[in-house]
């Protein structure tokens, strides 16, 4: 049996892909957890632990106090819905005996407010307007007459018949709402209505777009920035970090390279600073530099300069000595071999291994932010986080990965376009550089020229 | 019987006798005294070297040969100051000369162009970290390119270069220094024999058209012989002098003269200097029993 072509040759021990299987398996890797998110939570009967109320009552035959939204386990539905049931025959029993019930008028208006979910899934009620008491009170009629009939969420027949029974004895009294002309007698309490759902962490993709979406578009309310701001806000604290960084890294790892006094007299004392976690100094960051922006910076900043001094004069210590020693016998002094070979010598591996620590100065991101006044995207996930609302805690922690993924390909591309002679160049780098270096190099010659003795050979 | 043809090795015609007392009244270009090195383990102290001694004469083009772990590396490590010899001298020209320098020129095995800098800029290095102007620098530079054939490349990389194309920008940034001698490690080590022969011939072309005093280090007997004046032949542990052999096959040199009965005799002498018969060897290898049932075989 001969299998067909496209199935040949995807596993062959040690050797590449072509290039257009490369790109297919890029987009699957992916694709694959995305699809993986979708199956989990679109598909009903895979998972789905919880019910997800569109429809809440109150009862005091159970402890919680669920609102349209809140998440049940599957197994805990079924009592909270009998306990409502409950509820329901004993005002009937009530009603029968003929006994009043203290406070009925509120009970009911509060009662009335239980449809304002289901009509605000529907579209009737705009989002804010729960207690538009007037426009439910008219819902309430509507939906007993039958002149609207709600889609999404259904109602179930049960509570169909709830809202006509209620809705005798609310017309009975008045057609419009009145708060006075509110019935005396208990109105009965409409069932708990239900979607199967997973647990609360894991929002479906749509619901996690569409919060991210509303997120990003809210305008600033009072103190509180808007994402863009955050996000702006975020990215300074890890670039002013990472550039301190850099600023004492690169040099102290150069010397310490070049120099085996400076790697003796650094090294050790910077091997054992950087096991000691930098979130451990956040409390004294916060007392020496006070509680905005310049504590977050710091943390970045320590967390991230003893890796580099460490990283840097590794990559020095790696450029073949052999260069060196032909500098020499071409009568390089010892200055000059640090400018003239060192430096541009170690430039391309200095600048992959920056920008693997330009990743890692993104993982003290959250911990920075989180210390002294809370700020930036984390502030963000935290406050949302502790609401559990994690459809929106997804987009952001989302929008970080894609940043730091996105940068680094980005930076991952201009090594060709700065370093052509590494060798790393694909044609477009390599065009780009080309275009870029042009000018300079001409430039450079005519500068020169001009500049030249006039005694030129 | 062709082994009755071939003459004694250190008989020299007229010509090449005349040439030969000619080279050995020139100036000595590089003078190496009583050269001794120890290395320090921590199995002990080894001798790398002990108590070498030569002279090379000015445009005189020697090369050194010996076993391998005879030290020839660290010889010219050491006459290129790379490293310091444990005892003794080198003269260059009558002058003491300590650490490197650019007096003392050196070609590796290994290329070592730096990666960064394009062919003219490679081979402009030297004056440059002399001080010398760029704009002189770079026409100097474009005539050592010139010299070694890489004109169509001045404006390439290395790494777009081929191996023999990397060892003549090699040669011609160690010449555009200007030293005085210059030192060669296994230059052609790493090419395949095509382009090696070629690298030979090319080489021979260059010290025809260039003042300079080659030491070449190589373990390739034939390369020796087909390009040398004079071949010095160390011995192994200690590294030591053996002969310094006078190569009687006339100049110029062409590849025909590789079945020459002179080049023969001198390569074979100086065979035996290394791998004197009846070592033992290469007697050292098992005895193969294989059953070879194909009659065609043998």
């Amino acid at each position: 049996m001969s299998c067909p072509d496209f199935l040949k040759g995807w596993f062959v021990v040690r050797r590449e892909l072509p290039g257009s299987r490369k790109a297919l398996l890029t987009t699957l890797s992916f694709l694959m957890p995305i699809a993986l998110w979708c199956i989990v939570s679109y598909v009903p009967f895979i998972w789905h632990p919880d019910i997800k109320l569109t429809l809440a009552a109150n009862t005091e035959r159970i402890s919680g106090v669920f609102t349209a939204g809140n998440r049940l386990s599957r197994d805990y539905f079924p009592q909270y819905v009998e306990a409502v049931r409950l509820d329901n025959k004993e005002t009937i029993a009530a009603r029968a005996a003929g006994t009043a019930t203290p406070g009925a008028k509120r009970a009911n208006r509060l009662l009335l407010r239980q449809l304002a979910p289901v009509a605000i899934d529907n579209g009737w009620l705009p989002r804010g307007e729960e207690q538009n008491d007037a426009l439910l009170y008219q819902l309430w009629g509507d939906l007993a007459t039958g002149k609207k009939i709600a889609l999404t969420p259904k109602l179930s027949a049960d509570n169909l018949a709830i809202a006509r029974e209620n809705w005798a004895i609310l017309s009975a009294s008045s057609p419009v709402f009145e708060s006075s002309k509110l019935p005396d007698q208990l109105l009965l309490k409409l069932i708990p209505q239900g979607i199967p759902s997973n647990p609360v962490y894991l929002p479906p993709p749509h619901e996690v777009i569409q919060a991210g979406w509303r997120d990003f578009q809210a305008p600033r309310v009072g103190e509180n920035p808007t994402m863009g701001e955050r996000y702006q806000h975020s990215i300074r604290i890890i670039l002013f970090g990472f550039i301190w960084s850099c600023i004492v890294g690169v040099p102290l790892g150069i010397l310490g390279g070049v120099y085996d006094f400076f790697s003796r007299l650094i090294g050790p004392f910077v091997d054992f600073f950087r096991y000691m976690p930098a979130p451990t100094f956040s409390t004294l960051l916060v007392a020496v530099l006070s509680a905005h922006d310049a504590p977050k910076v710091a943390l970045v900043f320590l967390g991230t300069v003893f890796q580099m001094i460490l990283i840097v004069s590794k990559t020095t210590r790696l450029l073949d000595p052999a260069l060196l020693e032909a500098a020499q016998t071409l009568g390089a002094k010892p200055r000059q071999m640090i400018t003239h070979v060192v430096l541009p010598g170690i430039l391309p591996n200095l600048y992959n291994d920056l920008r693997i620590l330009l990743g890692w100065a993104w993982t003290w991101l959250v911990i920075a932010e989180l210390i002294g006044v809370k700020s930036g995207l984390t502030g963000f996930l935290d406050t949302q986080g502790t609401f559990r609302n994690f459809d929106r805690v997804f987009p952001v922690i989302i929008l970080i990965g894609l940043t730091g993924f996105v940068t680094d390909q980005i930076l991952a591309f201009f090594h060709g376009v700065f370093f052509p002679w590494a060798g790393t160049s694909g044609p477009v780098s390599r065009a780009i550089s080309n275009v870029v270096a042009w000018p300079v190099r001409n430039l450079l010659q005519y500068t020169r020229r001009i500049n030249a003795p006039s005694d030129l050979p | 019987m062709i082994a009755t043809d071939i003459p004694e090795y250190l008989r020299q015609d007229a010509e090449v006798a005349a040439r030969f007392s000619r080279l050995k009244e020139r100036t000595v270009a590089l003078s190496v005294r009583n050269l001794t090195k120890h290395f320090e383990t921590p199995k002990g102290t080894i001798t790398a070297l002990k108590d070498v001694s030569f002279d090379v004469h000015k445009r005189e083009f020697m090369s050194v040969i010996g076993p391998s772990g005879c030290g020839k590396s660290t010889l010219v490590r050491i006459l290129a100051g790379l490293e310091t010899a444990t005892e003794g001298e080198l003269l260059v020209y009558d002058q003491p000369a300590s650490g490197p320098g650019p007096d003392r020129g050196m070609v590796f095995q290994g290329y070592t162009l730096f990666p960064w800098l394009t062919v003219k800029q490679n081979v402009m290095f030297g004056p440059k970290v002399a001080g010398m102007p760029v704009i002189f620098a770079e026409s100097e530079a474009r005539e050592w390119i010139e010299l070694v054939g890489l004109s169509k490349f001045e404006n390439s990389y290395p790494h777009q270069l081929s191996g023999g194309m990397k060892q003549r920008v090699a040669i011609a940034r160690a010449l555009a220094n200007q030293p005085r001698v210059l030192f060669m490690d296994e230059p052609f080590g790493a090419l395949d024999a095509q382009t090696r022969a070629n690298m030979q011939a090319y080489l021979l072309e260059i010290w025809k058209n260039v003042d300079i005093t080659i030491v070449f280090i190589t373990h390739d007997l034939d390369e020796a012989v087909f390009l040398s004046d004079r071949i010095l032949v160390l011995d192994a542990n200690p590294g030591r002098v053996n002969e310094i052999v006078e190569v009687a096959v006339p100049r110029p040199r062409t590849f025909t003269q590789v079945a020459d009965p002179m080049f023969m005799a001198t390569r074979k002498h100086i065979e035996h200097l290394i791998h004197p018969p009846g070592t033992p060897e290469n007697e050292n290898f098992p005895v193969l029993r294989m059953a070879v049932s194909d009659p065609d075989v043998l």
